[in-house]
């Protein structure tokens, strides 16, 4: 029996969207191939709040979930921070057996990055993907610092476009099956919208491998 | 919320509404520290005001003028006077490049700066002893040549520094250009004497009549003294190499006001004067000639246009109020008479490149004018007279070579001033001298200690600009005004002409100050933080504190700071200000995770437990 937990942080409002469709994705693919997958939003998190801290969890299993009423991933294998500022002011790490995966969305590298991740003994590997540069989002990528003010965010993407990944979630997405295996990229490539920044990022990802110690 | 009644399990007892302290109250922000929703963080960074930049001895203009603003007259007089031995003169003299580059000019108008620390320099100079005082004693030794704008601010700089100064000058009044190139009615004399005790109080020894080269040789200099400061100045007047040059009555610019400051002219002007140049010191010499009993005053420049001209445009128009007429286009090619200037021949002239200092074209194709003139003033520019120096030390432009820091090769020999600054690109002005004279002291100092000399760094991106910050919070407010004698009765007095600011409008003027790119204690960011995230135990610059582990990002702060100090730094930039939690709302780890353990378990437990 294989088990995986998946976590997506993300922040509230301005790109609420991006953390759902990695979820969602992601536990649509596992389906197509046959495995037992589960998608959720947290609501503890009050993602309505902008830049407030919001978690999105997913869980794949080649048998029936057990946990399926718990509404928290307590031993995720994978995490994904979705703004590279979050590596700084949460527990992401927090449950994460040894061997476990952190994929961050930021422009600097995984060697700078590893100085702010608690508990990063644990890690198989730290991933970086310039996720906002590859999907071309413009005004995230070079307006970053104001977000907090910004409306032009994903808020309401998802009334006024279906598209799955339209934006930075397509590179994170490629990032986690690149360096995770979790779940083909023939089953997921078809959902994506921005193939452009999927493809770019399976090429584009800074691995750090690193040498987990058993806690 | 009432919990009367309910069994709340230990895990549970997070704070409740009405019994949660609030974030303003202490140990209120422990509990929910938000800090970590943020991913720019405001810091305080005050940048360099243009103001400052543009000075040539980068005076702190924004710091004075806030100081005066809240009255501390005196600590502002202490603040120029770190950078400006003389602020009485450079407040009267001063070209002010200051007020060009000030951001408020692209506003409404640029802040009167000179007019401001004029008042100020008043002021020190009604003091019964000055703010400053010489540096212990070192022991060493400096000679100071010249007493000009750059050798007294050399001179006073390393007396500051505990130097045991001496200035040596050839004329018999210190004071150089200061004394000999200014006149009277734009720098009082008593007010540059003034000055100039104020250096005897810092124990710096003035030897007039002694000349380099005369009095003292380089070897003396080698001999007597640790170090050296060369400020010679420009002292010789440039010809216009026209014919007849040498006739009686034909004058240059500088010895003409030199003598006048000196007290030693014998110059008697006819009625008709003509000026050859379009510069600061034609000008002034054409001011002066009216002075000196001359009834018509003409100014000749190759210039074809006013606007051209490489001078001041409020000293230009001062001018013209006086009556000094302007021909434009011309070059004088010779001086007719007999014995003595009797007229001058004229020819269309222009430049032949796109600056004043390229070469003339003259169209001699055209026919000669001749131009009826008692007397001719030629006040084309001056060059250095350098004959005392070791040829080593000489370069092409007939100045002193130096090397990046004002040095003389490898020599405890410095130079500074006009003689080093002429066609270096820079203007020659007063302020620049000042400049160049204190950081030659600084650099002396390093080198006579021993320590390695370093190039001055400016980071240009940090000098302010009107685009970084909040003009909601700046009404239009005109510049304040100095007034002026009436043009008439001044042409013919060697009276003040501009007069300066009551202690009422120095302090308007001062409120007009922007204080670009610096913090000025104004509150605002203390007053528009949404939630208590600012800390300021005293209205101060310095004093604001952004506390961290709360302060959400949210950048209004920084978005309402009208100076422009507040900036957003990427979060990540900073290795400091990590609030570890479990999520936004759960202050315990793997509160979420054990909740869920209890909805697991709900179907062990008896129903009344529930």
């Amino acid at each position: 029996m294989s088990y995986t937990e998946l976590t997506v942080w993300t922040r509230g409002i301005i790109m609420d969207k991006e953390g759902r469709d990695i979820v969602n994705s992601i536990a649509a693919s596992a389906r197509l191939e046959g495995k037992y997958a589960q998608a959720m939003e947290n609501y503890v998190d009050n993602p309505d709040r902008t830049n407030a801290p919001t978690r999105k969890y997913c869980r794949i299993s080649t048998s029936i979930l057990e946990n399926e009423l718990t509404y928290e991933n307590e031993h995720p294998n994978i995490v994904v921070l979705v703004e590279g500022t979050m590596v700084k002011g949460w527990d992401y790490m927090r449950g994460m057996p040894p061997g476990g995966t952190l994929v961050i969305n930021t422009h600097y590298t995984p060697e700078y990055m590893i100085r702010f991740v608690p508990g990063s003994e644990r890690l198989a590997q730290l991933v970086c993907v310039d996720a906002a540069k590859l999907a071309d989002h413009k005004w995230l990528y070079y307006r970053l610092g104001q977000l907090g003010l910004d409306r032009l965010s994903t808020e309401g993407a998802a009334e006024r476009s279906k598209a799955i990944a339209p934006d930075i979630a397509a590179p994170l997405i490629a990032a986690v099956i690149k360096s995770t295996g979790i779940v083909k990229r023939e089953t997921i490539e078809p959902m994506i919208a921005n193939k452009k920044a999927f493809e770019m990022a399976l090429d584009e990802l800074h691995i750090l491998p690193l040498k987990p110690v058993a806690a | 919320m009432s919990t009367k009644g309910t069994r709340i399990p230990d895990w549970l007892t997070v704070p409740f509404a009405g019994i949660t302290p609030a974030p303003s109250q202490e140990k209120g922000q422990d509990l929910f520290p938000t800090g970590n929703w943020r991913s720019i963080r405001p810091v305080y960074r005050d940048k360099l005001p243009p103001c400052n930049n543009a000075c040539g001895t980068n005076e702190k203009i924004q710091g004075y003028l806030d100081l005066v603003k809240r009255g501390k007259y005196l600590d502002a007089y202490a603040l120029i006077k770190e950078d400006m031995p003389f602020p009485s003169v450079t407040g009267r003299v001063c070209y002010h490049p200051c007020e060009q580059a000030c951001n408020r000019g692209q506003y409404d108008e640029a802040i009167s700066i000179r007019a401001v620390e004029r008042f100020l320099g008043d002021l020190g100079q009604s003091l019964q002893r000055d703010v400053v005082k010489a540096g212990p004693s070192n022991g060493k030794k400096v000679a100071v040549v010249g007493s000009g704008p750059a050798g007294h601010s050399a001179a006073y700089q390393l007396a500051r520094l505990g130097y045991k100064v001496t200035i040596l000058e050839k004329s018999p009044k210190a004071g150089g250009l200061n004394r000999g190139g200014i006149p009277d009615w734009v720098l009082p004399q008593d007010v540059l004497d003034r000055e100039i005790e104020r250096l005897v109080e810092l124990g710096i020894t003035i030897k007039t009549n002694t000349e380099v080269g005369k009095d003292v040789s380089w070897d003396d200099l080698k001999k007597n003294y640790d170090a050296c400061v060369l400020a010679v100045g420009l002292t010789e007047p440039n010809s216009v190499r026209a014919e007849g040059e040498n006739k009686a009555g034909v004058i240059y610019g500088l010895p003409f006001l030199r003598d006048i400051g000196m007290g030693t002219s014998k110059v008697k002007l006819g009625a008709r004067v003509a000026v050859i140049g379009g510069g600061n010191t034609a000008i002034d010499c054409a001011r002066e000639a009216l002075r000196q009993g001359a009834v018509e005053v003409t100014m000749i420049t190759v210039e074809s246009n006013p606007q051209e001209m490489p001078c001041v445009p409020e000293d230009l128009h001062d001018m013209r109020e006086e009556g000094v007429e302007l021909l434009h286009g011309r070059a004088m090619t010779a001086v007719l008479g007999n014995g003595k200037v009797e007229a001058l021949q004229l020819y269309p002239a222009r430049f032949s490149g796109a600056i004043n200092a390229s070469p003339i074209t003259i169209n001699r194709e055209a026919p000669a004018e001749k131009f009826a003139v008692d007397n001719v003033i030629i006040a084309v520019g001056q060059h250095a007279s350098l004959a005392w120096l070791p040829a080593e030390f000489k370069n092409e432009r007939g100045t002193i070579k130096i090397d990046r820091f004002g040095r003389l090769g490898d020599t405890n020999f410095f130079a500074a001033g006009d003689i080093v600054q002429l066609g270096s690109g820079q203007p020659l002005m007063v302020v620049n001298a000042v400049g160049d004279g204190k950081r030659v002291a600084f650099n002396l100092d390093k080198v006579l200690r021993g320590e390695a000399l370093e190039p001055r760094k400016i980071a240009v991106d940090v000098i302010m600009d009107l685009n970084r910050m909040n003009m909601t919070y700046f009404p239009h407010f005109p510049r304040v005004k100095q007034k002026l004698l009436p043009a008439m009765s001044r042409r013919k007095t060697q009276e003040e002409v501009i007069l300066g600011f009551t202690e009422e409008q120095a302090t308007e003027e001062a409120y007009r100050c922007f204080s670009c790119g610096t913090c000025n204690a104004c509150d605002n960011c203390y007053l528009v933080c949404p939630e208590p995230c600012i800390a300021r135990p005293a209205r101060s610059n310095g004093l604001y504190k952004i506390l961290v582990d709360y302060c959400k990002g949210c950048r209004v702060c920084i978005e309402e700071c009208p100076t422009g100090c507040l900036e957003g730094v990427p979060e990540l930039d900073f290795d400091t200000g990590v609030v570890r939690m479990d999520t936004a709302f759960a202050i315990s780890p793997g509160l979420h995770g054990r909740q869920a353990q209890e909805l697991v378990n709900l179907s062990n437990r008896p129903a009344k437990q529930i």
